[in-house]
């Protein structure tokens, strides 16, 4: 019958918890695990034969904080070198960036660097970049050590993590400490394109806005 | 739902579209015949859009912990073919359910309770709602998909498919586009239960009409009569200014002074605040709260509607608040109705009118969608048929009930005609109206008007309990007495824990449910490698795309960031955008056709799913140089077929590293000095259509070299020339001189110094070679029917060709005219390098 146009109070009566959108895509070198992590994050699942990416995959999930919900729409890119100049077409726009490297593996620590780089150009100024030392499980075939990469991550300013798709560690708690970072006020996130797989381009004349606050 | 069932519900209606609405599940049932242990079935009956359809899960465990542990089994619409009856199974403790659609019987075995006695009655009550055969069972049309072949075929709907139509193409896809907050919000009201409590709240309302008296008295008697404060307060004034300046300006000092009597009258066993106060003229409504109640209130919003003179004037109609106070949306309406005896129809009008034009500023917008509506006011009905004596009588022998049944509104309402689906309270309290001044007399005036029920309070809505109702004689000063009444009123309070856990459970759902529903579809190639490219021989490859997603599939090529066009230039895509529907495939087709100077085909196409991933598909093939599309100036620097050279003889070639070895290029002169000796004297010469592979041949046989003859026919031949002319990199008259050449065209003089000071060497000597050639072709005109003009038109468009290929080829008359000067003039002398 009635349809209510508020939802829940909270005791202080204020509305609940608005519902913030973003974008969130990831970056890094082919075979470290970004697809992984998606898979971990979104559905709790891990493949030993994960399936490379050729293209960019789309996937959602939403993650509640205290006092807002963060509804993220990921996308995850291939690593291959070849299809390196058709990533502006993801990150631009994004509000939150994970790049990920193998651990095991120092080129790909290196590779890692080179996306911060380009991030840090061309990306839009406020994205919040994330960095992940995956496969942190094999840690005793460990070529990248955690402080490089600490100090590396300081200096940038990035969120930093060792990171596990095959064992779940720290995987939910990089995507939530975005989420932690990512302002929540419609000035900093209005301003972007938004929408289920949409392009992340920002000449994308469907643009709508991002707030999506469930009031 | 049956609570210790709730998370086997949510499973369950995890297998079904938000929109679905699973109503209620039935667990452990087992099919009659079937092995006796292996009550593994549930039943779910789902709604959508009010049509219901009945669902035979399959768990493979029980009960099942993941909505992946079920499979569907069998879908039964819920229509006119459909029919549940039960029987008992002797000597057991289960029920047999004989569910028949059409010719088709399906049984269950259930065990007798609760349970299965709720599931049968709401089985027949969705049947009794489906009357109406065109109720649209397209929802189910893609659960049938997921069926497994045998039941698919004994599928009732599947049978006869008549009076069920399916639009494929329909399925889920509204429920892509729709809103995720709207979905958000409707689940959360379908799950209300589950994290709010009823907690009851006493509501006074009150009605007064004051007859414009000066406000001079407390309220006191009629607000506070209970001794107990209520939470909430409703108090509405009729006519309490009844100035023309009111009615005219609706501005009266009255509404603060009795607004002030109000809130001095109230309870003083509790504080209150104002939540909103609305008036129109003389009617005045205002929502008082206990103080401890007024954080949880929001969305407050007020309106007014006149139904008086011309309609739309104040000194009728009604004033109306409406808030929400926890979980639940209240609506408080004041009205002041039409006056005299017979108008009662005007009366229902006026309730009409203050319903249909009340418009809230927040949402529900209209009286009618509040969960509790409260109806208050002077509504003016009265008692017809009788006259004063007689009512008056009937009074003194306290006969109300006789009255009330002659009271309008009670018959009014008993036809329908206003207030339905609203509810009043006994009444047993003496007619408020009308009254002499200062005393309890009914009118003594002249008009001795019959004493009526005019002051009236209703109410609508789910949890209101109405204790008290009831008039307060000792209010003098007006010719009504106001009526007050007290309810217990259900407001539905929101746990904050649990409706954040309910929240995050929805939005969970939400997300795996979205992720489910993208598009998703399989290439089985994504890279498409050519052979060895030639000019002007297409190649094609195909790739299958196959959806292998829930719902239709629109893919699209797109650009690329920085890119003009979702492909190169030598590549067409067919098609580059189409819908496929679940289950099927689409073949793409990638032509490559090559027209200009490309050393290797490379290219990354990004195919698009609409609301999902993007697929890169990669495009190679290597190339096989030719002399067609080259420049004349790296023409002229080779001595030998262009194929015989090494790639780095050709590099500095192009880089125009090499000497000049010739004043027009060598394939050029072999065309021209074939057509010199076997063709100037054939017919047509330009407009036969040469066979693709006679094409090929001279091509090979320039670009590989040969000692046998030019293998073609002189029209061949002349063809190719044209080709060879049409397609080098520049055109021998190029772009950037191609204006002022033709602005020059009717002075053969001026085109003559252009060509001499505008044009390079090697351009120069090509183009007066190819004039002279043509003078030479018109000396046989009688034979090969040319004339000058023809010529130049044919040759204007190809030495002086647009920039753009494949544009409509429009005859420019100023290049015809150009090249046409260089036709009909000497050229021996004055052009000839110096
Ligand atoms: N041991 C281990 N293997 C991983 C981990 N994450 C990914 N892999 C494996 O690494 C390979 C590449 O992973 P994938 O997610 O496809 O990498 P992507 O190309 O960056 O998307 C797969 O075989 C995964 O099973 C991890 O955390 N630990
Ligand atoms: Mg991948």
């Amino acid at each position: 019958m009635a349809n209510r146009s508020g939802t829940a109070q909270r005791p202080n009566g204020q509305t609940q918890g608005k519902i913030c959108q973003f974008k969130l895509v990831l970056l890094g070198e082919s075979a470290v695990g970004k697809s992984s992590l998606v898979l971990r994050f979104v559905k709790g699942q891990f493949h030993e034969y994960q399936e490379s990416t050729i293209g960019a995959a789309f996937l959602t999930q939403t993650i509640c904080l205290d006092d807002t919900t963060v509804k993220f729409e990921i996308w995850d890119t291939a690593g291959q070198e070849r299809y390196h100049s058709l990533a502006p077409m993801y990150y631009r726009g994004a509000q939150a960036a994970i790049v990920v490297y193998d651990i095991t593996n120092q080129d790909t620590f290196g590779r890692a660097k080179t996306w911060v780089k380009e991030l840090q150009r061309q990306a839009s100024p406020n994205i919040v970049i994330a960095l992940a030392g995956n496969k942190q499980d094999l840690a005793n075939k460990r070529l990248v050590e955690y402080e490089e990469a600490q100090t590396y991550a300081d200096e940038n300013g990035l969120l930093f993590m060792e990171t596990s798709a095959k064992t779940a560690m720290n995987v939910n708690d990089i995507f939530l400490a975005i989420a932690k970072k990512l302002p929540k006020n419609e000035q900093n996130t209005g301003q972007t394109g938004s929408g289920q797989g949409r392009r992340l381009t920002e000449d994308n004349p469907d643009n709508k806005t991002v707030m999506n606050c469930c009031k | 739902m049956p609570a210790g069932n709730s998370d086997v519900y949510n499973i369950v209606q995890a297998k079904f579209l938000a929109t679905e609405i699973v109503k209620t599940i039935h667990l452990n049932v087992s099919i009659v015949d079937g092995p006796s242990s292996n009550a593994n079935r549930v039943l779910a009956l789902v709604e959508y859009n009010s049509s219901h359809a009945l669902f035979v899960l399959v768990s493979s465990r029980c009960p099942p912990v993941s909505f992946s542990d079920l499979s569907i089994e069998t879908v039964v619409p819920i229509d006119q073919h459909f029919s549940c009856e039960t029987e008992p199974v002797t000597e057991q403790n289960y029920v047999t359910l004989i569910i028949k659609y059409r010719q088709t019987k399906y049984e269950y075995n259930v065990e007798i309770g609760k349970e299965s006695c709720n599931f049968a009655a709401e089985l027949i009550r969705a049947k009794e709602v489906a009357t109406d055969n065109k109720t649209n069972f397209t929802w189910l049309e893609k659960y049938f998909g997921t069926m497994n072949q045998s039941n698919r075929n004994s599928d009732p709907t599947m049978s006869d498919r008549s009076d069920f139509v399916i639009v494929r193409n329909e399925m889920a896809q509204a429920q892509t586009t729709n809103n995720r907050e709207s979905r958000l919000k409707y689940q959360l009201k379908l799950r209300e239960s589950e994290f709010t409590q009823i907690q009851e709240f006493t509501i006074f309302i009150g009605t007064w009409n004051v007859n414009g008296q000066p406000p001079s008295v407390s309220l006191k008697p009629w607000l506070s009569y209970d001794e107990s404060p209520p939470d909430v307060y409703a108090i509405g004034f009729q006519e309490i200014d009844l100035s023309k300046e009111a009615f005219i300006f609706n501005d009266t000092p009255r509404e603060a002074e009795w607004q002030k009597l109000v809130m001095d009258g109230l309870n003083p066993n509790a504080k209150y605040r104002l939540v909103a106060l609305a008036r129109l003229v003389g009617m005045q409504l205002a929502v008082m709260i206990n103080n401890q109640h007024y954080p949880y209130v929001k969305n407050v919003s007020f309106d007014t509607v006149g139904t008086g003179l011309l309609g739309k004037m104040g000194n009728k109609g009604g004033v109306a608040v409406r808030l929400e106070l926890h979980n639940t949306s209240l609506c408080f309406v004041n009205c002041h109705l039409a006056a005299h005896v017979d108008e009662y129809e005007r009366r229902n009008q006026d309730y009409k009118d203050i319903n249909a034009r009340i418009n809230f500023k927040r949402n529900p917008q209209a009286i009618k969608d509040h969960d509790q509506i409260y109806w208050l006011g002077d509504l003016n009905y009265r008692i017809t048929d009788l006259s004063n004596t007689q009512v008056k009588t009937l009074l003194i022998r306290n006969e109300v009930n006789t009255l009330l049944k002659v009271d309008q509104l009670n018959q009014q309402r008993e036809r329908g005609n206003v207030l339905l689906d609203y509810t009043e309270g006994d009444i047993t309290f003496q007619p408020t109206y009308k009254f002499d001044l200062f005393t309890d007399v009914y009118d003594t005036s002249e008009k001795a008007r019959p004493p009526a029920w005019t002051d009236r309070i209703l109410w609508r809505g789910k949890g209101i309990h109405q204790v008290q109702y009831r008039s307060h004689m000792e209010m003098r000063i007006s010719d009504h007495k106001p009526v007050s009444a007290l309810f217990k009123s259900e407001i539905s309070v929101i746990d904050p824990i649990r409706y954040r856990k309910v929240q995050e459970d929805l939005l969970k759902w939400m997300d795996k449910y979205d992720n489910e529903i993208l598009p998703q579809v399989t290439v089985d190639e994504t890279e498409v490698i050519f052979d060895l490219v030639k000019f002007r021989e297409p190649q094609s490859k195909e790739i299958i795309i196959a959806n292998t997603g829930l719902v239709p599939a629109d893919f699209e090529f797109i650009k690329k960031h920085d890119e003009p066009f979702y492909c190169k230039e030598w590549l067409r895509i067919l098609p580059y955008a189409a819908s496929i529907n679940p289950g099927e495939k689409c073949e793409i087709r990638f032509e490559v056709n090559l027209e200009t100077d490309v050393e290797n085909l490379e290219d990354i196409l990004v195919l698009h799913l609409k609301g999902g991933k993007d697929i890169f598909i990669t495009i190679s093939g290597k190339c096989q140089k030719s002399c067609f599309t080259q420049s004349l100036s790296s023409l002229v620097r080779i001595q030998v077929p262009i194929l015989n050279l090494t790639e780095d003889e050709w590099d500095q070639v192009r880089k125009n590293n090499t000497p000049v070895r010739y004043s027009v290029p060598r394939e050029l002169w072999l065309l021209v000095d074939h057509l010199y000796r076997h063709g100037l004297k054939t017919r047509d010469l330009f407009e036969s259509c040469a066979l693709h592979e006679e094409l090929i041949r001279i091509r090979n046989w320039l670009d590989y070299g040969s000692q046998d003859p030019i293998p073609g026919t002189p029209q061949a031949v002349a063809e190719t020339l044209l080709l060879f002319l049409s397609y080098t990199k520049e055109p021998v008259i190029p772009f950037e001189l191609q204006d002022i050449c033709t602005a020059a065209a009717n002075n053969f003089e001026n085109c003559r110094q252009l060509i001499l000071m505008k044009l390079n060497d090697i351009h120069r000597t090509v183009f007066i070679y190819i004039c002279m050639f043509l003078q030479e072709l018109l000396k046989y005109s009688k034979d090969n029917s040319y004339d000058a003009k023809t010529l130049a038109s044919l040759f204007g468009d190809i030495l002086l060709r647009d920039q753009i290929r494949n544009s409509k080829p429009q005859a420019s008359r100023g290049k015809a005219n150009f090249v046409y000067n260089f036709l009909v003039n000497d050229l021996s002398s004055s052009l000839l390098p110096r």
